[in-house]
């Protein structure tokens, strides 16, 4: 899959721009994109998509944010081969963890370094998303939005014995684990996954 | 799940001893042919994975393969087999894989979190052709 393959635009209660893949020119870009939006008084915050050389730990960098209503979230890949995609039924299933009003995005495959996809997030609450690919292995991620509430802010099987939630699946044991709390994230905006060893 | 780790290993280390001159010339240069297809054209991942090289896989045999593996010159460097790790949890065993018909020269054991086509933590069971030197080369 060609990086120019994955370039889309879609709606995620607001604006969202996908996978550009800039190559060696990336930071450049974003450096020249960033100033556009801080011009227009837009906020763009970055996630880096990240993984160890032998694909052993991978994780969102940072692994929970604090953003204002309208900010741009960009996630980047750094290593290895990442999705972007929110907990919401229309992505293969997953429980709803994003705010009822909110629409669901899911990246794609994202393959090559600098390759990024872009969404605007606009009502309030949390949003948990997840790696297609590593979500077994615990790689998720945890956005505020404004203040804490919606789905997201429940617990983990909340949905239950619900009607229409009979095809939903579980989020694994080792992503439940992996989610900083929203009260941290409220408290530090950004929480990075602690500094491994190896 | 350890005799079982054990057990696999062994099986893979006595497969890949074999040696088979009437199908080796096939296999020991990029693309092996048969029902081997290039890894990048059946799931989203780069043709050439550093560390590991340019992967066939014949896709009846996912996820555990073998994945054969060249090098930039499209050698034959590796045979990986990807055992996912809730198969290891439930005992459960694979006999009679395929290798390729080439002389070991090592064998590494590595966990991988996940990547398109086996995307959950699985161990990868690497059987180097090559020297160490030469592996360590394929991450460029």
């Amino acid at each position: 899959m060609s990086a120019s393959s994955r370039r889309a635009f879609l709606k995620a209660g607001g604006l969202a721009l996908a996978g550009l893949g800039l190559g060696s020119r990336r930071e450049a870009f974003a450096a020249a994109l960033s100033d556009v939006r801080s011009g227009s008084d837009l906020a763009l915050e970055l996630i880096a998509m990240r993984s160890d050389p032998l694909g052993a730990h991978v994780w969102f960098d940072p692994i929970g944010l604090f953003v204002r209503p309208g900010t741009t979230v960009r996630w980047t890949v750094r290593q290895n081969v990442h999705t972007a995609t929110a907990y919401h039924p229309r992505n293969d299933h997953h429980p709803l963890r994003i705010p009822t009003g909110a629409t669901p995005w899911d990246s794609k495959f994202l393959v090559n370094p600098g390759d990024h996809f872009e969404v605007t997030l606009t009502v309030p609450g949390v949003y948990d998303y997840y790696c297609a690919p590593h979500e077994a292995a615990g790689m998720v991620g945890r956005i505020v939005v404004g203040k804490p509430g919606g789905p997201g802010a429940q617990p983990f099987g909340y949905w239950k014995g619900d009607a229409g939630t009979e095809n939903w699946r579980e989020v694994p044991d080792a992503a439940r684990a992996a989610f900083p709390s929203i009260a941290r994230i409220m408290a530090q905006h950004r929480v990075h996954v602690e500094r491994r060893r190896d | 799940m350890q005799r079982l780790a054990f057990t696999a290993i062994v099986g893979v280390m006595s497969a890949g001893m074999m040696f088979a001159p009437t199908t080796a010339t096939a296999q020991r240069s990029a693309p092996p042919g048969g029902a081997y297809q290039k890894v990048s054209a059946l799931v989203p991942l780069p043709d050439y994975l550093p560390g590991l090289g340019t992967l066939y896989v014949d896709p009846a045999t996912l996820p555990a393969g073998p994945f054969l593996a060249y090098d930039h010159a499209g050698q034959l460097v590796s045979s990986i087999y990807m055992i996912p790790l809730k198969d290891m949890n439930a005992k459960k065993g694979f006999s009679n894989l395929k290798a390729a018909h080439a002389n070991v020269d090592h064998v590494d054991i590595v966990y991988n979190a996940g990547h398109p086509g086996v995307a959950e933590p699985h161990y990868h069971l690497i059987v180097w052709y090559v020297s160490p030197a030469r592996a360590a080369q394929l991450s460029k």
